[in-house]
């Protein structure tokens, strides 16, 4: 009995250590990392931003835009939009809005820039954890994203569902989520009328919502 | 002496994962490509050569009914405090070698070691069967990464190598996890042929 307690004390003991240490660490560490976060995002705005209007310093500020009901996006029913202007003038230069859509282990984040009439100009991934060496690689840029640029909703497909688009190699699931979530990114911003031009209609039931739970190729991504 | 034995031993003899197959999980996982492999085999090093130290010096401490237990709270509780530490310090590092740490806790070899090892000897020789088990372990991760990365994306480290052709059409199902389990079998099989030999030899 005597050596149960004794034991069990000594274990309670490493445990605590072990507590005390991560919450020190923890509490020490927690808002450094926060404020790196945030660093990375407003890095990545810029990135992304600045082809909208490359040399100047931008202002943002966010919008509301009701999102779409999708399978690929995982969101609070709104979209985070933020409208990005050159300061001294208020008049918007174009659209940065982050897209969530669920790949093959991770949701993939990505950012993406919007011209006034509704073509992305730029995007770039902000997270994911994807299988290495396989839908990691969506963070090379001329692996899938680099295709987006010019696109506008109705072409943002990959081929495999109607658009014009290439998935990369064994990686559907990752492209398709890419893809999708920021098609439908830009749908939703177009319903909320903010692009100038009416000639990019949002597609209706698009090919891709329909085969979106047999995705074929067990293995890949 | 006995040092350098101990240094020496997980890079051949008693390899983790040739020999001891162990760390099968992360060892499957990461392998997909040669920058993937020196990651993890990194970040597994920098952990065991930890996680040896601390359970050799308190070994006498430790009883030992509650052993187990106590080697996994204190490799986790190291692992999430290097996580911790790395992001907000490091974040470079931590963004090329994070994905691999959250892997590191569920590495076998690193019980496997603070269990066969670590709790019966000094903390020099802890540290020196540490060091060579994580070259043993990032050598062994990067000899199957070489072919998974070669065969199925014609890539080496990055460096294109087999062309441009070959990259268009590659050997896919070699980066795919059913690949690493066929060419993990041709490896483990020509080290017992290996090893067979040496003995027929004797």
């Amino acid at each position: 009995m005597a050596e149960i307690i004794k034991v069990g004390l000594i274990l309670m003991l490493v445990a605590l250590v072990a507590a005390v240490a991560l919450g020190l660490v923890n509490s020490r560490t927690a808002s450094i990392i926060a404020v790196q976060k945030e660093l990375e995002k407003q890095n990545a705005m810029n990135e992304v931003a600045g082809s909208l209007s490359p040399g100047d310093s931008l202002a943002f500020d966010s919008l509301s835009v009701a999102g779409l009901e999708n399978p690929y996006m995982i969101c609070d029913n709104t979209l985070n939009v933020m409208r990005v202007s050159v300061p001294p003038d208020t008049s918007s230069v174009g659209y940065v809005f982050i897209a969530y859509g669920k790949g093959y282990s991770s949701t993939v984040q990505t950012m993406a820039a919007v011209e006034l009439d509704g073509s992305i100009s730029s995007t770039i991934i902000l997270y994911q954890q994807e299988t290495p060496g396989l839908g990691a690689n969506v963070e090379n840029p001329s692996k899938l994203i680099e295709k987006f640029n010019r696109l506008t909703a109705s072409e943002c497909l990959l081929t495999k569902d109607g658009g014009g688009i290439d998935a990369m190699t064994g990686c559907t699931i990752t492209s398709r989520a890419v893809t999708n979530s920021v098609r439908t990114g830009l749908e939703a911003m177009n319903e909320a009328g903010l692009f100038n031009s009416g000639d990019n209609e949002p597609a209706e039931e698009n090919p891709a919502d329909a085969t979106v739970e047999s995705s074929e190729e067990g293995g890949t991504e | 002496m006995s040092l350098i034995k101990d240094l020496t031993k997980g890079i051949y003899r008693e390899n983790p994962v040739f020999k001891l197959v162990l760390g099968m999980c992360p060892f499957l996982a990461v392998t997909t490509s040669v920058e993937n492999a020196l990651g993890m085999g990194a970040a597994a090093t920098f952990v065991l050569i930890c996680s040896n130290f601390l359970v050799s010096l308190f070994r006498n401490i430790i009883p030992s009914k509650v052993r187990i237990p106590c080697y996994i709270v204190i490799i986790a509780t190291f692992v999430t405090l290097v996580d911790m530490v790395m992001n907000a310090y490091l974040p470079d590092l931590h963004k090329s070698l994070g994905i691999f740490i959250p892997l590191i806790v569920v590495n076998c070899i690193i019980l496997g070691r603070a269990e066969g090892y670590a709790n019966r000897h000094p903390v020099l020789n802890s540290i020196a069967d540490a060091v060579g088990m994580g070259i043993g372990f990032t050598l062994a991760m990067v000899i199957l990464a070489s072919f998974r990365e070669l065969l199925g994306n014609g890539t080496w480290l990055n460096i294109n190598v087999l062309g441009t052709a070959y990259q268009n059409q590659p050997l896919l199902i070699a980066i795919l996890a059913p690949g690493a389990f066929i060419l993990l079998c041709f490896i483990l099989g020509f080290f017992n042929i290996l090893e067979k030999r040496k003995g027929g030899r004797q």
